[in-house]
């Protein structure tokens, strides 16, 4: 889990170009949303395409997005129970 | 160069844009999201505005963004276009998608500087003075506009590049 972690907080530094930020920046249980990152809502589209593209992860319902983006642990969690890929 | 001065920079291509926005602005991380034609627009007009020493940052509806170019957002295009080319590999990118109009980089710049007045983007065949100035001037004619920051943005590449900006301001 520890590794998907970092490996998630990598991926959302390169997906969404957060150029000056560094993975040990992240908190892994801080909100992805509405906290010191800055992120907007292309960059929740852009989080639901990578959940795709590395895992095989359809978010159908994009209210979903909310829960599952509450925190790269929660993200971390969500990937280890429903990845196909 | 600004005002007939160079400005000191590193870096080969769209680098120097990078490096640019590291020495002369550094406090706006959205410039990392944006597209070239994007990065181009805003690095020239916070090059102008920093110079001209207005108060900034305040909403104002007296400025127009008015900017021409040539190649349109054909660098944002041709990336986006990558993204869904294969059709094994079909992830259209949102985040690219959005730059996929030029007029967006007036849009980046109306945003950072709070203008909330004309903003426009023009494709032409070339760098054509008399239509260009005919544009500008036809701004005016909205007497809520005090002021023009405008000029030629185009972007076709990350080595093809050119910026001239300037503001317009009315007698």
């Amino acid at each position: 889990m520890e590794d998907l972690v970092l490996e998630l907080k990598k991926d959302i530094i390169e997906s969404l170009n957060l150029e000056d930020v560094k993975p040990e920046d992240i908190d892994a249980d801080e909100p992805l949303f509405g906290s010191g990152l800055g992120l907007d809502s292309i960059d929740a589209l852009e989080l639901i395409v990578l959940l795709e593209r590395k895992y095989g992860i359809k978010l159908k319902d994009p209210n979903k997005g909310k829960e599952v983006f509450k925190s790269v642990n929660v993200m971390a969690q969500f990937i280890t129970d429903n990845r196909t890929k | 160069m600004l005002n007939g001065h160079c400005l000191e920079t590193s870096g080969n291509g769209s680098e120097m844009l990078t490096d640019a926005y590291r020495r002369y602005v550094g406090d706006y991380p959205k410039f990392f999201k944006m597209d070239g034609l994007s990065r181009l627009g805003f690095i020239a007009s916070e090059l102008i505005l920093q110079r001209l020493g207005e108060e900034r940052f305040t909403p104002r509806t007296d400025r127009a963004v008015i900017l021409f170019n040539r190649s349109g957002s054909i660098e944002a295009d041709v990336h986006y276009q990558s993204t869904i080319s294969d059709p094994d590999n079909f992830f259209p990118s949102p985040s690219v998608f959005v730059y996929t109009l030029p007029n967006i980089v007036t849009g980046e710049i109306a945003i950072r500087n709070k203008y909330q007045g004309e903003t426009s983007f023009f494709v032409l065949e070339h760098e054509d003075q008399p239509t260009i100035q005919a544009m500008i001037e036809a701004s005016f004619e909205d007497e809520g506009t005090t002021s023009v920051l405008a000029g030629w943005v185009d972007y076709t590449d990350a080595h093809h590049f050119e910026a001239r900006m300037k503001i317009i301001i009315k007698e």
